[in-house]
């Protein structure tokens, strides 16, 4: 007995660790995780650009369909250092293509929820706040909106736009990506109006501004953060979709063009798995990365999941 | 027939724990207790104090991660504790029936009654030809006192007493040895409150079961049940027959519930010596004024055209009574401004609320402050509690810095009996109800108004703290000087603290005057059922008798009960 209350047992630390991450609920592992995931594909971008050649992003730069390191392609070449993950049908390099692409294919993400979540976030309050005919036209738009489905929209508008730039795409996509972050701020607003504390403010002269930005605003968080988090998501899917029907920006490499081209090659059926593989890998480590985020902001801003993690 | 003696339940030892991340709460700690066939017994204590855990684990439905640690749980010969989910399934409810305290939301919204009545049959008897179901179904339903015809409705085309009676067809269909009735009847006003404890007892009766009724109201245990268990954290703190316990309670703590159930025309609970004048009013226009103020809600009149003058010159307070659909809360959203009377005028000072400048609507919001029913929902779950307090402080000016507020926010903490440094910077979720709600009178305490508008300010409290917000709320009027408009239910306490009683029945007074005359001797139909509906905890006083409301009780015309300084009723 006496030992046991000298030193914890596993169940006591377990318990412990518990209670500080009651008190500091940052510290959440699944959002430690998740960001440590999408700071690793950042850095990839970012010390590659320092550190490695990106001239080799060009066609014809090295030898074709080189295997990764300690690989053996079809022809029986190995695969050699000055090309650690390869080259593609073209003779650029994998990495080189990574470090250009996969923080490109996050930008578009970022931006396009970015974009979708401002116009919500003003178009949720506005249709709350207001009511009346203002809320009915919102209201109708988006639910109209929602039930287009985007990608089959966007090949029209990408078509006929030719090459576009990231930011065009992104610009694109956002107009897709508004709906559901109007109605979900819509729907709070509306209950939170009637609530407690909204009168209590209310009662105390606060003005609307106080009530929208200062009452309601900081309750709406875990939405907000949800919601965007959601949002880029589906922004990186729409995107990677475009570009691997080829509809993406001609010019960069993006994870999805470079998935296009393998596919377009041949890739599959040459077993150069490494050239649609890795960007396919990024992809997901990307989409685990931010549905962990998901989960820990979830958990750090809901005291109830916090108490019981 | 069984002997009467014969045990239904017995819990011997048992011991229910909750594991948390801050360690394990013991729920319920060595609970003995057997209920005999045919006695109802009912379990009283406050929220958190084991009442509904301990039922709930007769039926195996503890909620996760709650578990029976100990003890032994006898259903009538049975084992609960050893019995396999299959086996517990066919149990709930063929021997032991819950009523739940939602009757609202425990019916299926999109099933008629009657299927809802046959799926209960169904799962324990299956096999069961249609007119036979039919056949139990009615007498379920005519047994709890429901024309038949109410089976072929939708759960939303009852009235709330009337789901709450569903529910309890659904729980006797197949004659369980045990009910267990979680506080059944509190979210219904008194008179139907009456009318479905009525039911329920004679039903009990028939079938001869026992009952658990589980509820914090003394008044309507003492008129209820045959024996009383008083639990208090888990804890059984004391046991016997109901008589013995209201006349002679030994635990301290079964004296506190019994003393804090207000009783018309018992001893005060407040302390009315004192009187503090009001603070010095620049103008003299009336405080308050209602100029043939109606409202209407499409087809529904809330509040028939009312006309009152409040002075102001002496602090008062004046209750408004009514069951709900009343109208006395849409009276209360009027006076502050958040809604707009539909004809007439509401005068504050002399100024017309619908007119009103910025400057002086700032001015108003300082001066006409309120207390709602929900003290759970009245703090910003996102902000530390202070928040509520320091925020209007500034917004009205009254600050002068930081150091200042915060000795405002705690002085006004100290003169409501809250301990300053334990609550002010807690989060919402970390205080009690009770707790919550005290802040919101230290709240308006700081604001010092002109008037406070008490909406039901101590219904969702634990009937422990009734007594002691009430006294603070009164304070506010004798110590600092603010009229109160107190809207309540509650007939007693508004006897006590009011001195003057407008009681409401469909948007209409129907007897207004000094509490003493109104409350104290009803002379109106509508104001004596009321009265008469009002659970008492007194043993020799009768409350089982009495039907629903007469037809008659609208025409009567209002009677006026003499008037009061400072206040004056326009009768029309």
């Amino acid at each position: 007995m006496a030992e046991t209350l000298q030193t914890p047992t596993r169940a006591e630390k377990r318990q412990a660790r518990r209670l500080r991450r009651f008190d500091n609920p940052w510290l959440n592992p699944k959002l430690i995780w998740g960001v440590a995931l999408l700071l690793g594909i950042l850095l990839l971008g970012l010390i590659g650009r320092m550190l490695w050649n990106l001239d080799l992003v060009f066609t014809g730069s090295a030898t074709l369909k080189l295997p990764p390191v300690g690989f053996e392609n079809l022809r029986k070449q190995e695969g050699v250092w000055d090309f650690p993950l390869g080259t593609d049908g073209s003779g650029r390099d994998m990495l080189a293509l990574i470090i250009i692409g996969a923080p490109n294919s996050l930008f578009v993400g970022l931006l396009a929820s970015l974009i979708g979540m401002s116009t919500g976030i003003v178009l949720g309050f506005t249709a709350g706040f207001v009511g009346g005919r203002t809320d009915d036209v919102i209201r109708v738009l988006s639910d109209v909106m929602i039930t287009i489905p985007p990608l089959l929209i966007l090949v029209v508008f990408q078509a006929s736009f030719g090459d576009v730039s990231l930011t065009m795409m992104a610009l694109l996509i956002a107009g897709f990506v508004w709906q559901s972050p109007t109605r979900l701020i819509r729907a709070q607003v509306l209950s939170m109006k009637q609530s407690g504390y909204v009168q209590m403010a209310r009662l105390s002269g606060a003005s609307t501004g106080h009530i929208m930005f200062r009452e309601m605003m900081p309750n709406l968080v875990p939405y907000l953060f949800g919601s965007f988090i959601a949002n880029v998501t589906t922004s990186i899917v729409t995107a990677v979709g475009l570009e691997v029907l080829g509809l993406g920006p001609q010019r960069i490499p993006t994870l999805g063009r470079t998935i296009y081209e393998a596919i377009n090659a041949g890739a599959l059926i040459q077993n150069l798995w490494w050239w649609w593989g890795i960007p396919t890998l990024l992809l997901a480590v990307m989409f685990v990365g931010l549905l962990l985020i998901n989960l820990g902001l979830d958990e750090v801003s809901n005291p109830r999941l916090r108490k019981l993690s | 027939m069984l002997d009467d003696t014969e045990t239904v339940l017995t819990l011997t030892d048992l011991c229910i724990e909750f594991p948390t991340p801050r360690g394990l709460v013991q729920a319920v700690k060595d609970l003995n207790l057997s209920i005999a066939r045919g006695r109802r017994v009912g379990f009283i204590g406050e929220s958190g104090s084991g009442k509904t855990t301990t039922a709930l684990s007769v039926m195996q439905m503890l909620a996760k991660p709650g578990r029976v640690s100990g003890g032994q749980i006898d259903l009538g010969g049975t084992d609960v504790l050893a019995q396999g989910e299959e086996e517990m399934r066919r149990l709930r409810l063929s021997r032991v029936a819950y009523i739940p305290q939602g009757a609202m939301n425990s019916l299926n919204p999109i099933m008629r009654i009657e299927p809802q009545l046959w799926d209960a049959i169904l799962a324990h008897e299956p096999g069961v030809s249609r007119p036979d179901l039919k056949a139990r179904s009615d007498a379920a339903l005519v047994s709890v006192g429901l024309p038949v015809h109410a089976g072929r409705l939708y759960p939303h085309e009852l009235s709330g007493g009337m789901k709450q009676r569903v529910c309890i067809a659904l729980g006797i269909i197949l004659t369980p040895e045990l009910i267990i009735a979680d506080e059944p009847t509190s979210a219904l006003d008194v008179v139907t409150q009456r009318q479905v404890m009525q039911t329920l007892k004679e039903i009990q009766e028939k079938i001869g079961s026992g009952l658990i009724l589980i509820g914090h109201d003394m008044g309507l245990m003492a008129q209820s049940v045959d024996e009383l268990a008083v639990l208090k954290d888990g804890e059984l703190v004391e046991h016997g027959s109901v008589a013995q316990i209201i006349t002679a309670p030994e635990h301290p703590y079964t004296r506190d519930l019994i003393s804090s159930v207000p009783v018309v025309g018992g001893a005060s609970f407040l302390n009315p010596e004192r009187r503090a004048e009001a603070p010095k009013r620049d103008s003299s226009e009336p405080l308050l004024r209602f100029e043939g103020v109606s409202k209407v809600y499409g087809d529904v009149t809330a509040l028939r055209p009312l006309s009152f003058t409040l002075e102001g010159e002496v602090p008062q307070i004046i209750s408004i009574v009514g069951q709900s659909g009343s109208g006395k809360s849409t009276m209360g959203s009027i006076m502050l401004g958040f809604n707009p009377p539909t004809t007439g005028r509401v005068l504050f000072e002399g100024q017309d609320l619908a007119t009103m400048s910025a400057a002086a609507s700032l001015d108003f919001r300082k001066n006409v402050q309120a207390v709602f029913q929900d003290p759970y929902a009245c703090f910003n779950p996102f902000y530390r509690v202070n928040h509520a307090l320091k925020f209007p402080f500034k917004r009205f000016g009254l600050s002068e810095g930081e150091a200042h507020t915060q000795k405002a926010m705690e002085e006004a903490c100290v003169a409501v009996g809250l301990d300053p440094d334990l609550v002010l910077t807690r989060y919402p979720h970390q205080l009690s109800g009770g707790q919550r709600q005290r802040l919101i009178v230290a709240r308006a305490l700081m604001l010092s108004p002109k008037l406070l508008i008490a909406d039901e300010p101590v219904s969702m409290v634990d009937a422990s703290l009734r007594a002691t917000i009430l006294a603070n709320i009164y304070d506010l009027k004798d110590k600092h000087g603010i009229s109160i408009l107190y809207i309540t239910h509650d007939l007693a306490t508004a006897y006590h603290v009011s001195d003057y009683v407008m009681v409401l029945y469909k948007g209409q007074v129907v007897e207004a005057g000094p509490p003493k005359s109104v409350i104290g001797d009803p002379q109106h139909p509508y104001t004596q059922l009321l009265i008469a509906s009002i659970p008492w905890p007194d043993l020799n006083r009768p409350w089982g008798e009495g039907g629903a409301e007469d037809p008659g009780v609208q025409e009567a015309p209002t009677i006026h009960r003499g008037d009061v300084a400072g206040f004056d009723l326009v009768k029309g």
